[in-house]
């Protein structure tokens, strides 16, 4: 969030992308090592070198680190995009004072089911779980995208996931 | 200074040939395709590198391999598979050195 508000301050557009924003939208019962953000609009190597600076971070390679947080930043290239779909509308997210552009719990539900669909990477699925069973998540949208990706049937599977994960919920919290 | 015979849209020579090269074979590694493409081993792997940092191809680990196919993530993935096939129809030496490739399974330790 911290380094998102940084960006912002530098004037630079920045999506949170990727599994740190999943951790985010699963109340960090996720975690990951590594920040992707998507940068858009013409940003220099110096200007975001300053906007890292202030948070601490330096470049080391194509990343940043801290000498003093075990996670680092990348800047994949984008476009930022789902699967084929480009048309990903970020959202703000607030802590206090603090305001970063993050990828939406659909958005991000859709972003680990890619994963689960294209690498086959099950931990994905499991975090798409995760982000739906504390989100609210627009289902259609990802069923159509599911859909237009080629993998209706895994969003079956996901869909079946989340059902009997609610439903063990529901069962642990009936128990005295 | 040798000159261009290929055109390259992809940036370098090595860049469009390795596209070119995973589009045929689904996945591959470095060393393989150095072999395939004839080209040296360190080129293969800066253009796998600079694709990669382009999110074009993606790679996993296999053991110390890495292994590397088209990223079928990438937002134009399935336009970009029709324009290497595309490109590909004249590459007829690639594909029969491709084709050249074992790809089924073997039994360990049976002789070739």
């Amino acid at each position: 969030m911290h380094v998102g508000n940084a960006l912002r301050r530098h004037g630079i557009h920045g999506v949170l992308t990727g599994g740190a924003c999943a951790s985010l939208h699963t109340g960090g019962v996720y975690h990951s090592v590594d920040v992707d953000f998507i940068l858009s609009g013409r940003v220099t190597q110096a200007q975001l070198d300053a906007a890292m600076a202030e948070v601490g971070f330096v470049r080391k390679g194509d990343h940043y680190v801290h000498p003093r947080v075990r996670f680092y930043v990348e800047f994949p290239r984008g476009p930022l995009a789902i699967g084929a779909d480009h048309r990903v509308h970020p959202v703000e997210r607030r802590s206090g004072t603090v305001r970063s552009l993050t990828l939406s719990a659909t958005d991000s539900c859709r972003d680990r089911l890619a994963a689960w669909y294209h690498w086959n990477d099950r931990q994905s699925l499991e975090v798409a779980v995760a982000i739906a069973l504390r989100n609210r998540i627009r289902l259609p949208a990802v069923r159509d995208w599911s859909h237009e990706e080629g993998f209706e049937d895994r969003f079956e599977e996901f869909l079946a996931a989340v059902r009997e994960a609610r439903r063990r919920r529901r069962g642990r919290s009936w128990r005295p | 200074m040798t000159v261009k015979v290929r055109s390259s849209p992809f940036g370098s020579t090595t860049r469009t040939r390795v596209l070119l090269a995973l589009s045929l074979m689904s996945e591959s590694y470095p060393r393989e395709l150095a072999r395939l493409l004839e080209a040296p081993l360190s080129s293969t792997q800066r253009a796998l590198r600079s694709l990669e940092r382009d999110g074009l191809v993606a790679a996993r680990s296999a053991g110390r391999t890495r292994i590397f196919r088209i990223n079928p993530r990438y937002f134009a993935f399935s336009d970009l598979m029709r324009y290497l096939r595309r490109l590909n129809e004249p590459e007829v030496e690639l594909a029969q050195r491709v084709a050249a490739l074992r790809r089924r399974p073997r039994q360990t330790a049976k002789p070739l």
